[in-house]
């Protein structure tokens, strides 16, 4: 059987930038074999654990001096849940499909809703906490005006933000706003984005906005 | 071992946690996990806790909660389990 492959070449790359280059390949498919390359012991280690999360498999670590070659099999699609039908007396309608899983989640301010601003930053730390305990997460959470805050040293949040960085969810902090509130030097998880990527990827959809 | 510290209000966790950070024994001010209080609220995880049970009686803790994780294998989802504590 002739595996295809596809490769990622996450050499020179830091953390977690190999890992989210390879869970964005595993999401996009279309091969059956994924081989990414690192050349640094923390990557390598990175790698294989998320590999884990993701329930691929990692068929094999190959080390040549300070590269590493690891291969990963994705996990098969789900079965299809289809009824089978039987013609029988009719029955409860079918269940609508679940919404799909949104991609991207938008934070637009450094706490959940308006009324009382600790408990809105409260609420922002509950909910990044319950995010790195969910199964499945977001692609990506995009930072702008407050938002950007809970990226920056000191913040509160930023231990979750950096959990879920390690699983492969990529932070972006709009540039414009960190310049505004002069915290450009002060990003300490993810990496600075601007407009034209952001909306281009509010755009696509499938966008959960707090 | 780590503790879950259960306490009177939101602003009572808040309050203790602020009283305890940058102390030796870490504190994470969480969400109260679903077994042990279905309402909404939050709780201070205490990593290490062995020794800290006084200082978090101090601070206004009501309950303590032993936490126990337990996974399938390195990269499974770790399940939580509570049991009172002493």
């Amino acid at each position: 059987m002739n595996d295809t492959r596809r490769t990622v070449d996450a050499r020179g790359q830091a953390c977690p930038q190999p890992v989210i280059l390879t869970r964005k390949a595993l999401a996009e498919g279309g091969f059956d074999l994924l081989e990414v390359l690192v050349d640094d012991a923390s990557s390598l280690e990175n790698v294989v654990r998320f590999v884990g999360y993701a329930k691929c498999a990692v068929e094999a670590v190959e080390t040549e001096g300070t590269t590493s070659r690891i291969l990963i099999r994705p996990a098969p699609p789900a079965p299809a849940t289809a009824e089978p039908r039987v013609f029988a007396t009719p029955g409860p309608a079918p269940a609508p499909a679940p919404a799909p899983q949104p991609a991207t989640v938008f934070i637009a301010s450094a706490g959940i809703g308006a009324g009382d601003d600790q408990l809105a930053a409260l609420l922002m730390r509950a909910f990044l906490y319950t995010l790195t305990e969910s199964e499945t997460l977001p692609m990506r959470i995009i930072l702008m005006n407050g938002g950007v805050r809970l990226a920056v040293e000191g913040s509160e949040s930023l231990v979750n933000l950096r959990r879920l960085a390690e699983r492969g969810v990529e932070i972006l902090a709009c540039g414009t706003c960190l310049e505004f509130y002069q915290l450009k030097d002060a990003l300490a998880v993810g990496r600075v984005s601007n407009m034209y990527e952001i909306a281009g990827l509010l755009l696509q959809g499938r966008t959960l906005s707090l | 071992m780590d503790l879950i510290a259960t306490f009177p209000s939101s602003q009572a966790a808040l309050g203790a946690e602020q009283a305890l950070k940058g102390e030796a024994t870490p504190v994470e001010l969480i969400p109260v996990p679903r077994q042990i209080r279905s309402d909404c609220g939050f709780c201070l995880l205490v990593q290490g806790a062995e020794g800290a049970c006084e200082r978090l009686r101090a601070c206004g803790a009501q309950e303590l909660w032993r936490v126990t994780a337990t996974q399938a294998g390195p990269s499974s989802r770790k399940v939580y389990s509570y049991e009172r504590y002493p």
